[in-house]
């Protein structure tokens, strides 16, 4: 990581160093919110809010905070976006905040954000690390809409609510149960990765 | 003073706990008002969904609704007469398959009939179980008649049940746990509305 300038940040969270791709961080709402686009981009959007603020706290006060307590005042700053970010969403879309329920919580486990805090901002200047985590939530969100995208238009048959197949299709029910998810993100994660060593062997 | 010592890090700790638990509640207190009103508006588009009065007109759905039924408080039955017709509503709580299910049901004054269901919360699978909020579903409960021993969600068959006569709905594909939690639902809520008539 010794050539920190934005672009090479931007590409390495996109996708070469990918969160989900190749950290395999923050599978689990991988799974639970991606049978449902809207969803999918609402969530990834108060996950990638949560990371870049949080990262940029992180590295505000990194001067500050003594080691011992260095991961439960990580901890403390995301649940602290955390709660804003639901608190905010209750009282101004109270339509997603209903259909997200009890996902926006689970936010906090997130371990991208207490990854990014952790390995990057942590020991980088605040600006970098904005970007750091703002880039992250992106490369987490681009993989969860392809996931949803997929689940939504074969498990129900629309896409964010809008009907795409006509009604003579037959919805595959497991597209929407979270076995679906472990098997594309498994496809996906195998095609990116033929993709890379491709690159990497030519 | 040492950055590890043991004085810095108890009060570093309480310093910066105390500042955002402060900050966060400024913005509780700032959006609660908000946050209640947005959750007695749901609840009053269900209670007038449910006796088919669905109001579009943002501003008119508190109006309307305590014109309706007057002021309710928790899941107590609320008499209400819809277009001259006497009908007993409730709001209800029951459990789901991962969670309580909330919403509104109303029956004719003489418990025979179901007017109609609405859900205002649940904790179901979205694509699945969450699907008893999607009008196919709760519009097969409406008229639908109430026979002896309760209302009965049978397995589904990816159709809707269509005679509202023969007290049976269909559940929803793959989601046969809250098919049937829905059924102990609506059967416990016909309970009490029995216990309501005969008072």
């Amino acid at each position: 990581m010794n050539n920190d300038t934005p672009a090479a940040i931007l590409k390495r969270n996109l996708w070469t160093d990918n969160p989900i791709f190749v950290q395999i961080l923050g599978i689990c709402s991988t799974l639970a919110v991606t049978n449902n686009l809207t969803n999918t981009l609402i969530m990834t959007l108060a996950v990638t809010i949560v990371t870049a603020l949080s990262s940029t706290t992180v590295s505000l006060l990194k001067g500050l905070i003594p080691r011992k307590v260095r991961m439960i005042v990580q901890t403390l700053i995301i649940a602290f976006y955390v709660i804003l970010v639901d608190l905010v969403l209750r009282a101004y879309i109270p339509e997603i905040s209903k259909a997200l329920g009890p996902y926006v919580g689970l936010i906090i486990t997130n371990c991208i954000i207490m990854g990014r805090a952790e390995a990057f901002a942590q020991s980088n200047p605040p600006v970098m690390a904005l970007w750091d985590g703002l880039t992250s939530g992106l490369g987490y969100m681009a993989v969860l809409v392809i996931i949803a995208s997929i689940r939504e238009v074969l498990g129900s048959g629309t896409l964010m609510g809008y009907r795409i197949l006509g009604d003579g299709f037959t919805t595959w029910t497991i597209m929407v149960m979270p076995p679906s998810a472990f098997f594309l993100l498994g496809s996906l994660i195998w095609a990116a990765k033929s993709i890379m060593l491709k690159k990497e062997a030519s | 003073m040492r950055k590890e010592s043991f004085f810095y890090v108890v009060a570093f700790t309480f310093i910066v706990a105390f500042i955002f638990v402060f900050i966060i509640t400024l913005v509780n207190r700032a959006t609660s008002e908000r946050v209640a009103r947005n959750r007695m508006f749901v609840t009053a588009q269900a209670f007038l969904n449910t006796v088919g009065k669905a109001e579009n007109d943002g501003t008119k759905v508190l109006s309307e609704f305590s014109e309706l039924f007057g002021s309710v408080e928790g899941e107590s039955v609320v008499r209400a007469d819809i277009d001259g017709e006497s009908l007993l509503v409730k709001q209800f709580s029951g459990q789901g398959l991962w969670g309580t299910v909330t919403g509104v049901i109303a029956v004719t004054k003489d418990v025979t009939r179901i007017i109609g269901l609405d859900i205002i919360s649940h904790e179901e699978t979205p694509g699945l179980g969450g699907r008893i909020e999607e009008d196919w579903f709760r519009n097969q409960f409406r008229g639908e008649a109430i026979p002896e021993n309760g209302i009965r969600v049978k397995k589904g068959e990816g159709g809707s049940d269509e005679d509202p006569d023969n007290g049976i709905v269909d559940g929803i594909t793959g989601a046969s746990l809250t098919s049937a939690a829905m059924e102990v639902i609506v059967n416990n809520q016909i309970a009490e509305f029995r216990g309501e008539e005969n008072r």
